[in-house]
This record gives C-alpha cells, sequence and structure tokens, in this order.
C-alpha cells in the first residue's frame, strides 16, 4: 500500500464564472522511501499540490489517503495534529523563528506534541549532531549563513520522525555551494529510509531523485522515474537548450521542457475561459512565490 | 503548554520592552491608583477609629442639623451626607447649653463655638486656624492633656485668657512655651495661659483641626461674637456611662421641646459618629476609586490595540507555527497567555508601585495608608480579566488564520 495516495484530487479557487483550477484531477501515489522531484513553470500547481499532502489545505474534490487514513476531509484541528506527527516542512525562505536559538527552533514541533522541555531539547541536540550542527545548537538564525539555517530547518522536519518531509525549493535562496550541502544532507536523509517531496525549478537538483513528476496547468503531464544520480532524460534536454545562468533562465528552462512536450500538451484540450483564468491568477502566485 | 507559553510569552514582550512597557502603563496606572485611594480611605478611616475609641464610647456628640435618620426605637436607617458634610440648615443656639446641661445624667456638658475671625501679635499674624469658645471642662471630656502651662479654670472664664494647640504656637509665637505672652482678636487682648498636648487629629477627620486651634473661655467667646454665638458641637460625658442610651434620650426630648418640636439637631453616640464618618469617607474613597478603576478599562484597551498589532506582525511566525503542528487552539493559548502576561505584569508592578507610594506617603506625610488586601485581590482579579476579554479577540484573530496565507506574509 502506497504512503500517499492522492484520488482525482481537484482544488478550485473561486466559485461560479470565476473559478480557477489549481488542481485538475490529479492521481499521484508515493511510496515509502521516494524521492520525488516536482517541477513545473509557476502556476501549475505545484505548490497547492505540496500545501494538500502537507495538509495546510483541503482539496476541494477527490480523495487523499494518508498512510492508512483518509485525510481529505479531516478538519483544521485533526489536520494540524496530522501535520505535526506525519510531515516535515522545508520551506524555501527556510522559516525559522527569529526570535528563538537554533534549538529551540529545531524543537519546536515537539512543543506542540506536549513533549517536555528538557527531553525536546536533548533530542533536537541529537538531530543536530546527526546532520553537523551540533556546535550551532544556540545560535540564534540570524547568526548562520542560509545553508546552514536550511539545514537546521531540515533537522526540524525530521525531529518527529515525520512520514514525508515536503521542502518546497529548498535551495531556492541559496548558492552553488550552500545547496549541494542542502541536497546532499537531503539526499542522506532519503537514503536513511525517509520519504521526500521537493518541488524545484532547477533540473540539476532531480539527480537526488529517483522520481520526477512534471505538473503544468494542474495536472500532472509526466511521471518518470530514474537512478540518483542522474539527471533525467526530459529535464537534461532543458538544461543542455538553456544552459542555466539565473533564476528566469531557470523558469525559461522550465518553459521549454514543457514545450518539449507536445504529445501531452496537446492531448489535454483545455476549454479557453479556464486557461484565461488561470493566465490571470499566475501574476498573483508569481508575487507571492 | 502552560509554563512553556508563558516562557515564549515574557521572550516576545522582552524583545520590545519599550512597546510592552508603554502597553502596560495603562494597567500600572490604574492600579496604582485605585489601591493608593482606597488605602489612604482606610488609613484615614482607621486613624478616625482610633481617636473615636480613645475618647470613650460614653462619649455624646451632639450636633446641629439632622445628620442621620432614626427610626422609633432609635437605630439609625440613614445617615444624610450632605449634614455630615457641614451643609445642614439645623443649629444649636447658645442656649442650648443650659438645656443640655440640665438634662440627668449629664455630668459634664462642653460647648464648642467656632467663633469667626484672626488672631495677630506685634509681628504676626494668624489666619489659619479655629478660634473655639470653650468650657473649662474640655481637656476632661476630650481625655486631652495641657503639655504646658494650664487649662484656664472656672475663676478664669470671664477673663481674657486663651490655650492654644501646638500649631498656633509655632507660627504665631515661633516658639514652643509661648506661655504669658499676649496676642489680639478683634483688638481685644489674651494671654496665653497654656500650650495643648497634640492632639492626634486624623487629615481628613471632619470639624476643626485642635492643633491649630485657639481656646477662650466659652463667655468671651460670646462677647467677641457679639453676644450672639452658635455652637458647632456640644461634647457631653454622662455620670453612669451604663445609661448612655437613657441620656442620649432625654437630651434628644428636651432640645425637641427647646427647638419647638423641630428635630434640626443630632444626639450621636461614640460609635455612631463613627458610622457617620466611615460612611461619608467610604463615598468619596469609592468615588475617586472608581474614577481611577477606568484606567484599568483604558489599560485594557492598550492591550487589545498592542496585541492586534502584534498578531498582524508576526502573522508570518503563526504560520510557521501551524506548519509545524500547532493547532488553532494553541495559537490562541500562546497570544492569549501574551495578553495576560502584559496585564498580569503591570498589575504587579502597579502593586509594587502602590507599596511603594504608600511607604513614602507614611514617611513624608502625616497620611497612614493602610494597604487594604482585599482591593488588591479585587484590582488582580479585575487585571486578570481585563487581560482575557481585551486579549481573547486578537488572540482569536491569530487562531483563525489560513497558515498558507500565513506563511506567505512578508
Amino acid at each position: 500500500m502506497s504512503l500517499i495516495a492522492l484520488k482525482d484530487v481537484s482544488k478550485l479557487y473561486g466559485f461560479g464564472d470565476a473559478t480557477t483550477v489549481a488542481l485538475d484531477e490529479i492521481e499521484l501515489e508515493i511510496e515509502q522511501g521516494e524521492f520525488v522531484a516536482v517541477m513545473g513553470p509557476s502556476g501549475s500547481g505545484k505548490s497547492t499540490l505540496m500545501n494538500i499532502i502537507g495538509l495546510l489545505d483541503r482539496p476541494t474534490h477527490g480523495s487523499y489517503t494518508l498512510g492508512n487514513r483518509a485525510a481529505a476531509r479531516l478538519r483544521a484541528n485533526q489536520r494540524a495534529k496530522l501535520r505535526r506527527d506525519k510531515i516535515g516542512f522545508v520551506f524555501q525562505s527556510y522559516n525559522l523563528l527569529p526570535r528563538l536559538n537554533v534549538l529551540e527552533n529545531v524543537a519546536l514541533p515537539l512543543a506542540y506534541k506536549g513533549v517536555s522541555v528538557t527531553r525536546r531539547l536533548k533530542r533536537a541536540g541529537l538531530v543536530l549532531e546527526q546532520i553537523g550542527l551540533g556546535d550551532r545548537e544556540y545560535f540564534m538564525p540570524r547568526q548562520l549563513s542560509g545553508g546552514q539555517i536550511q539545514r537546521a530547518a531540515i533537522a526540524r522536519a525530521l525531529i518527529n520522525d515525520p512520514s514525508i518531509i515536503i521542502a518546497d525549493e529548498p535551495t531556492g535562496n541559496l548558492d552553488s555551494s550552500s545547496s549541494r550541502l542542502v541536497m546532499e544532507l537531503l539526499g542522506e536523509v532519503h537514503k536513511s529510509g525517509n520519504t521526500i517531496l521537493m518541488v524545484t525549478h532547477n533540473p540539476e537538483l532531480t539527480r537526488y531523485a529517483n522520481r520526477v513528476v512534471y505538473m503544468h496547468d494542474g495536472s500532472i503531464v509526466h511521471d518518470e522515474r530514474t537512478p540518483i544520480g542522474q539527471v533525467p532524460k526530459l529535464a537534461r534536454r532543458t538544461m543542455q537548450l538553456f544552459p542555466r545562468k539565473t533564476e528566469e533562465d531557470d523558469l525559461a528552462g522550465v518553459s521549454a521542457l514543457m514545450k518539449a512536450l507536445p504529445g501531452k500538451l496537446s492531448a489535454r484540450k483545455k476549454p479557453k475561459a479556464k486557461t484565461h483564468k488561470r493566465s490571470r491568477k499566475a501574476p498573483r502566485r508569481k508575487a507571492k512565490n | 503548554m502552560l509554563g512553556g507559553n508563558i516562557k515564549m510569552a515574557m521572550a516576545a514582550l522582552r524583545s520590545s520592552k519599550w512597546r510592552s512597557l508603554l502597553t502596560m502603563l495603562g494597567i500600572i496606572i490604574g492600579v496604582v491608583s485605585v489601591v493608593t485611594t482606597v488605602s489612604l480611605g482606610e488609613g484615614v478611616k482607621k486613624q478616625v477609629a482610633g481617636q473615636i475609641n480613645r475618647l470613650g464610647s460614653d462619649l455624646i456628640t451632639i450636633r446641629p442639623g439632622q445628620v442621620v435618620t432614626r427610626d422609633a426605637s432609635g437605630n439609625i436607617t440613614k445617615i444624610n451626607l450632605s449634614s455630615g458634610l457641614g451643609i445642614n440648615s439645623g443649629s444649636l443656639p447658645a442656649n442650648d447649653l443650659g438645656v443640655i446641661q440640665g438634662t440627668p445624667n449629664v455630668r459634664l456638658a462642653v460647648p464648642i463655638s467656632l467663633i469667626s475671625g484672626g488672631a495677630r501679635t506685634e509681628e504676626r499674624q494668624y489666619n489659619s486656624g479655629y478660634i473655639i469658645g470653650t468650657s473649662e471642662k474640655m481637656p476632661e471630656v476630650l481625655k486631652q492633656k495641657v503639655n504646658y502651662g494650664a487649662f484656664f479654670t472656672v475663676g478664669e472664664l470671664k477673663r481674657h485668657v486663651a490655650v492654644i494647640g501646638q500649631t498656633v504656637a509655632e507660627q504665631l509665637f515661633s516658639e514652643n512655651v509661648p506661655i504669658g505672652m499676649s496676642f489680639s482678636i478683634h483688638g481685644q487682648e489674651f494671654i496665653v495661659r497654656g500650650v495643648m498636648d497634640k492632639f492626634d487629629s486624623p487629615p481628613l477627620a471632619l470639624g476643626p483641626d485642635f492643633n491649630s486651634a485657639i481656646f477662650i473661655p466659652y463667655e468671651i467667646g460670646k462677647q467677641l461674637a457679639g453676644g450672639n454665638v452658635q455652637l458647632s458641637q456640644v461634647l457631653v460625658r454622662p455620670g453612669k456611662p451604663e445609661l448612655t442610651g437613657a441620656t442620649i434620650a432625654a437630651i434628644n426630648k428636651r432640645l425637641t421641646a427647646a427647638h419647638g418640636q423641630q428635630n434640626d439637631f443630632t444626639v450621636l453616640r461614640q460609635d455612631e459618629n463613627l458610622a457617620v464618618t466611615s460612611d461619608i469617607l467610604n463615598l468619596l474613597t469609592g468615588f475617586i476609586a472608581g474614577i481611577a478603576a477606568i484606567s484599568l478599562l483604558v489599560g485594557g484597551i492598550g492591550i487589545m490595540n498592542i496585541m492586534l498589532v502584534s498578531v498582524t506582525e508576526r502573522t508570518r511566525e503563526i504560520g510557521i507555527r501551524k506548519a509545524v503542528g500547532a493547532t488553532n487552539r494553541q495559537i490562541l493559548g500562546q497570544f492569549l497567555v501574551e495578553a495576560l502576561v502584559l496585564s498580569v505584569v503591570g498589575g504587579i508592578i502597579g502593586t509594587l508601585l502602590a507599596l511603594l507610594i504608600n511607604v513614602l506617603l507614611r514617611i513624608f506625610t502625616n497620611l497612614q495608608p493602610v494597604i487594604s488586601w482585599p482591593v488588591v485581590l479585587l484590582a488582580s482579579l479585575v487585571v486578570l480579566v481585563v487581560g482575557v476579554i481585551f486579549g481573547i479577540t486578537p488572540a482569536a484573530k491569530a487562531a483563525r488564520k489560513d497558515p498558507i496565507d500565513a506563511l506567505r506574509y512578508e
């Protein structure tokens, strides 16, 4: 049985004529121990998908099974608890609390579980030790480099032994050497048996994944398995076409990737109105990323 | 979780010290003013009670005006505050003294009549005191000693002699024992016979402060006032203390007859006198404390205001906390505790400040404020309630935030 199973999952925003479709009847199964990279242009529904899998949001239609629990219709309170126990988030902008030191930040999820202060700090110390930040426990986040902060964030995501770690462009704000450190760490985490779901714009990073999912307009347009250490064919093609220099190149690369999938795209004929709405929605999402 | 919340809240407040302090200021001022006014009132009441008790329970006071309303059996049913404060239409004409003296079981009846005018020596003038016409029994009836010299005697009742309070001695003669010196009232020369021991008069007591009084024989006072003098009080000691009640009834009856059946005077037992004074003081302190309590409300609004700002500022933090698994209730708890910490810390600072002010008042003034612990408790309770009431709205706002929007918030 799959760890995560999405069936016919749709997410709509607005209603009536102004309805926009963020996710369009997604079918996705993720097995225990997979490292899934999700690619796609802005507005393709990656973040919405992450939010639904991460239990920050609820699908409008469809069913979502996490572990063996139906999670699509849970109330906010139950979602919060499930999130606490089963999900670990790693964000592009790190999202450590600036007023807490690294140790307290890493221990934060345990606080909401009701673990005593001494025990949770001890556990947080162990996890930090494992990821090589043992000597930074009492630093404040602002005293660390971006790479170190992101590794601390990964430690926070790991502290509850989650079923799945959701990383939304974890290296988006990092330079290439820090990126490599963070990705190596994620790779390690994966090797030790964790399930990881990562959104990225950088095709190069898909080499750490053993499965790459491409999204466009709220749908999964391609899903391919790839050995770890290799950049899959499609991603490589966009890399060769547009050598990545800046983030914009990166985005262009992904767009090119989508164009390189003519069969998939033309097969999905969409009503004109819908695409129109989508394009209206796109700038908003971009602004928020 | 609660302990952690409190710690977290303290950290959050420490991170913006000035803001927290200013927010707490409303609560601090409210608590200080409520506790201080009430303790001042209590202190004065205690001093009055002490004085009244020292005078003994058999002292009967007759005052002009209807200060109290009594039922048929003589129990006080209502205290007329305006009369008690001196606004009244009643009077005690001079010949009432004879009526009272003629009542059975009246051992001593001492008139206290205020005479207008000021005293002057060749160098100085003294207008801020009282000139009181009274009889030679005054020290006995008030159980007051003469510190230097002696009170005037029966033989001196028609002579221009005076006994003065300590304040008068200091201010009119600038010496402690001005015995034998002279001063004039309305152009008539008086010789100082004695200086009274210090009266422990409470600061807000009703009636004149005897320390700044010049006592002259009643008959002379009458002359000074042109023969027509009103009695501001008559103090009576009964012969047999156990018959005080009957004596009061008798005085009442006789005076009523003398006043043409008008009940425009009041005969009070000592404990009733205390009741009247306490009642007036309670009204005053209650009134002032009530006004002070409004600042507690304003303080609460300040807390709500700053908490609303804080919730908006920390939207992202709320998003992060929710992402790592905080439930709505846990977020609500966090912000509610923060508001509570603001108000409770304000309350504690306010109480400590009030205690400090109390000590300072005791040292530097003649006031003897008494901290009323029930009021401190009540103030703490009000502060707690204010924290909850004004903290719950911002906390609920924080708890309701959508985690996705909150995480995107810049």
